[in-house]
């Protein structure tokens, strides 16, 4: 297997007298989708808002490419190439395709002090990118309003992959959607995989994650159980783990297996 | 793209529709227009927007009543620019504040337009600026002879209740009765805003934190009426020597309860009513009096209430 | 998103728009619209009224000019997600400041100029820095700003002059070369020119019989389409400008992609504080006085004309060449009316119904532009 690009090794995160993460480990391949999966509450967020950095984290260590760094703000991680879509904050509605697109870091144009946003580049590479995904717009001045959810995180997935994303981290990007908005989505990881981008897919949802998988971890209560390659474990179980074992077990005897 | 020209065009419509009901005919005839400083809040301007009325009704001429909503004198100057802009026969108009509306007011005689000062300002300052005449109460004057009249009743101290404190020419008139007192107004002027409760409350608030103050100076309607209302609250009514100025409905009733020794009246009827009367005549005939013209100060006390009590808050 | 209906895959559903609709559809569109309308009802209400002779022209369009001042910071500041209720009251203090510190205390009328704006917009600064810090909403923050500088501009004269109202500014101003920025006049040879001409009408009576009633263009109108042209500039064509828009559309998604979102939000407090300012010196210079009462309400005047001109109250959406021509609106329907012989307590009545008509045709608007339901 590759080197990793990232690896989080005994990340603990503490909010006063509440213990977020208490220990999590995890490791990034290029070209790999590592599904991170857990029930709400067991800590997803905290988790990702350390590794995109929201958060600092209290204990443990971030390595890119073997050396440990720290980041400060969310801009540090994105400049170290760690681009992070958040489930509902990923696009802003009320403005254009384009100028979301390129929201902080927009292409300048101009002599000297004076400096414009290059909107014919903006729009150009925005209309490229976009067909590249799959997804025709009637223009790039559309506002992101008018496109449906699914559109929307597959903008924000392309979005950071054009601008170098190494590490792509995605917060429940299908929770929110409908069936087939979703299997676009997950089309679109595969293709995002694909260019060697590693890829951290969140969710809570067994079958998105073994659509698209390569590895699972599993977090539960702060902490990680494990890792699993694809083929070394059943939904079934990843289900159990999450659930942390009993009580979905015997829930699932009562209703006949269909969650 | 239908729904959407449907929606404009609606809009249209219903922007448009109400001005058919207030559009007034213009007369043919005179016009004249008066611009006041006074904010749409202030009551006491009634008396001079039915004086105009009056005036237009009978001498057969267009009048318009015009005042910045809020009282501000900047905009009271795009006032006076606009009324000279639309070209009337004739503008009245306070002058509040000499530097803010000395230009605009010249602007307009140069224009050709016939302007009297009314109400605020001086007679000087009606000539600088070229108007015809001033109509009003000399302030200073005013509150100097109130002063007199005060000292001869005895009093020592005052307090006095300024609801218009950015108004300097109102607020002469506490300086004119500390001098007629005798006394400096040193921190015996108040500011206590426009809000009836607010003027209230800081009126009982002085009175109970300065127990020897001898008597109550009120600047007009909107400050008298809630003093009237904190002095029967802290019963100090009657007890407690209190003049005002200018006269309105509650006025004349604590007039006539002996709640208020006197009021002095300057008679705002006078100050509508009259400039439209000489304006008129001027532009048919070419007559106009010789002098400015003093509406007050006239002191209205228990005797004689009866006039005012009947036209109180309409024509007094 | 939750209408299955509007999942897009190809082509096919995606609705084709004619060129004249895209060009229409525009964050001003209102505005525009609500422009025409306005000048053809004034053409047809008002149109022998000296409405628009030279001085009626420069009458409403001085009025629409102050508007358009302080719309411009307030649009700017309302597109990145804040509001500011301190305007009016900023627009007195800056005069007192003026005033006081030329006037009481002798200074040269270009210093007292550059110390207020300092001052002023540092109050803006800590305006800004004092919602981001600590979150809460702007209206509070910015209120409480309201009642603390209008309070300052009234005991600060009287302490001093035992007045509130400071004259004699014009005298202390004359020759200055700051205060000639904000109190000139601009082409005045082409009007001396027009008037010669008969073109315009001229004045035939007092010592300026022969000149021209309308003298030339106010330094007033002159920042106005400045401030305008500047700040549409920046919203639309810079980088900055479209941070200001991330930031009102969604702080959080803005700071998430490394946008600064606070300092966007306090600079465009800095620059209502300064917009402020601009008009209350050209205020305090053309009146050559400075009252405790000015600017009273001005702050809603300010966010009337943005929010006619199409922006959204919440951020995020808006235009200044809408906030401009709100302010047009405003200044023509505020006096035309008057020209119009409407009785002047009804004013406001139209300006209610105004208002509610723009938003409501705003709302409309935008929601096809933003596919918002």
């Amino acid at each position: 297997m590759a080197k990793p690009v990232i690896e989080m090794k005994d990340i603990e995160k503490h909010f006063g007298q509440i213990i977020a993460l208490a220990g999590v480990s995890l490791e990034v391949v290029p070209g790999e989708c590592h599904c991170l999966l857990g029930d709400n509450g067991a800590g997803k967020s905290t988790f990702i808002k350390t590794m995109s950095g929201v958060h600092k984290p209290t204990k443990g260590e971030i390595l890119l490419d073997g050396a440990p760094l720290s980041f400060d703000t969310p801009r540090d991680a994105i400049d170290a190439g760690i681009a992070t879509v958040y489930q509902d904050l990923a696009m802003i509605p009320l403005m254009s395709i384009s100028r979301n697109f390129f929201m902080g870091n927009e292409p300048l144009v101009g002599r000297g002090p004076i400096k414009f946003f290059n909107h014919e580049l903006a729009n150009e590479v925005t209309m490229a990118e976009m067909r590249k995904m799959g997804i025709s717009l009637r223009g790039p001045d559309q506002a992101v309003g008018t496109l449906s959810g699914g559109e929307r995180q597959t903008v924000a997935i392309a979005r950071a992959v054009y601008f170098g994303a190494r590490v792509l981290i995605l917060d429940e990007p299908t929770s929110a959607l409908g069936v087939r908005q979703t299997s676009n989505v997950l089309a679109t990881i595969d293709k995002v995989r694909k260019k060697g981008v590693a890829v951290v897919f969140i969710t809570h949802n067994v079958r998105h994650a073994m659509a698209v998988g390569d590895r699972f971890t599993v977090l539960n209560r702060g902490k990680t159980l494990g890792t699993a390659p694809k083929g070394e474990i059943t939904s079934e179980e990843l289900q159990d783990m999450m659930a942390g074992g009993q009580e979905l077990a015997t829930l699932e005897g009562s209703l006949s297996g269909t969650v | 793209m239908k729904s959407m020209f449907k929606a404009l065009a609606l809009t249209a419509i219903i922007a448009v529709a109400p001005l058919a009901f207030t559009t007034t005919a213009n007369a043919e005839g005179e016009k004249y227009i008066l611009v006041s400083h006074a904010p749409d809040s202030d009551s006491w301007w009634n008396t001079i927007k039915n004086g105009i009325a009056l005036a237009g009704e009978q001498m057969g001429v267009e009048v318009e009543y015009r005042n910045p909503p809020t009282g501000d004198l900047g905009d009271m100057a795009r006032l006076i620019d606009q009324a000279a802009a639309s070209g009337p026969n004739g503008i009245i108009t306070t002058l509040a504040d000499f530097d803010v509306l000395s230009g605009p007011i010249r602007a307009a005689v140069d224009q050709g337009i016939n302007v009297i000062i009314i109400n605020s300002g001086s007679a000087e300052q009606a000539r600088e600026v070229g108007a015809l005449m001033f109509v009003g109460q000399p302030e200073y004057d005013a509150g100097f002879a109130a002063g007199l009249r005060a000292k001869g009743d005895g009093v020592e101290s005052f307090v006095c209740v300024n609801h218009v404190i950015s108004n300097a020419a109102v607020a002469e008139r506490c300086r004119g009765f500390a001098d007629g007192l005798g006394i400096d107004l040193g921190d015996s002027m108040i500011d206590v805003g426009q809000d009836p409760a607010e003027i209230k409350n800081r009126v009982l608030a002085y009175l109970s934190a300065n127990p020897d103050v001898d008597a109550i100076i009120t600047l007009g309607p909107v400050s008298a009426d809630p003093t009237i209302l904190a002095l029967e609250e802290n019963g100090m009514a009657g007890q407690i020597y209190f003049g005002t100025f200018d006269l309105g409905t509650e006025i004349v009733k604590a007039i006539k309860s002996g709640v208020i020794q006197w009021g002095i009246d300057q008679q705002p009827f006078l100050q509508a009513y009259l400039p439209v009367i000489i304006l008129t005549n001027y532009d048919r005939y070419g007559v106009l009096p010789g002098n400015n013209i003093n509406s007050g100060p006239g002191f209205v006390t228990k005797d004689g209430l009866e006039m005012v009590e009947k036209f109180a808050g309409e024509y007094r | 998103m939750s209408d299955p209906a509007t999942v897009v895959s190809g082509d096919e559903r995606v609705k084709t728009t004619s060129p004249l609709r895209k060009a229409l559809l525009r964050p001003e569109l209102g505005a525009i619209f609500g422009t025409v309308v306005v000048f053809a009802m004034f053409a047809l209400l008002a149109s022998n009224s000296g409405m628009f002779s030279a001085a009626g022209i420069l009458n409403w369009s001085t009025v629409s000019a102050q508007f358009a001042i302080i719309a411009v910071g307030a649009c700017l500041l309302m597109i990145a997600g804040e509001f500011d209720l301190s305007i009016g009251s900023m627009i007195g203090f800056a005069g007192m400041s003026i005033a006081l510190l030329a006037v009481t205390f002798g200074w040269p009328m270009w210093a007292a100029i550059l110390v207020t704006f300092a001052i002023c917009l540092a109050i803006g600064a800590l305006n800004g820095f004092i919602v981001v810090k600590t979150g809460l909403p702007s209206f509070i923050v910015t209120l409480a700003l309201l009642f603390i500088l209008r309070g300052f501009t009234i005991f600060v004269p009287q302490t001093l002059e035992r007045k509130t109202i400071i004259g004699g500014i014009r005298e202390a101003a004359d020759g200055d070369w700051l205060a000639s920025l904000f109190g000139g006049k601009v082409l005045t040879p082409l009007f001396s020119w027009m008037g010669d001409n008969g073109w315009i009408e001229v004045y035939d009576r007092g010592v300026n019989a022969g000149k021209p009633i309308v003298d030339g263009v106010p330094a007033l109108i002159v920042w106005a389409l400045v401030l305008v042209v500047f700040a549409h500039v920046l919203l639309t064509r810079t980088r900055f400008g479209n941070w200001i828009f991330a930031s009102g559309g969604d702080a959080r998604a803005a700071s998430y992609v490394g946008v600064p979102v606070n300092r966007v939000k306090i600079l465009m407090f800095v620059f209502t504080a300064f917009c402020a300012t601009v008009l209350a010196t050209c205020q305090v210079m053309e009146f050559g006085s400075a009252g405790a009462d000015r600017g009273v309400l001005k702050e809603f005047e300010a966010i009337i004309s943005v929010v006619i001109g199409g922006a959204l109250l919440t951020g995020g959406y808006g235009s200044i060449i809408g906030a401009g021509l709100g302010a047009l609106i405003f200044g023509v329907v505020q006096q035309g009316l008057f020209f119009a012989g409407v009785e002047s307590s009804l004013f406001r009545v139209f300006l209610g119904l105004i208002l509610l008509l723009a938003v409501v045709l705003n709302t409309y608007i935008r929601r096809l532009i933003t596919g918002e339901r």
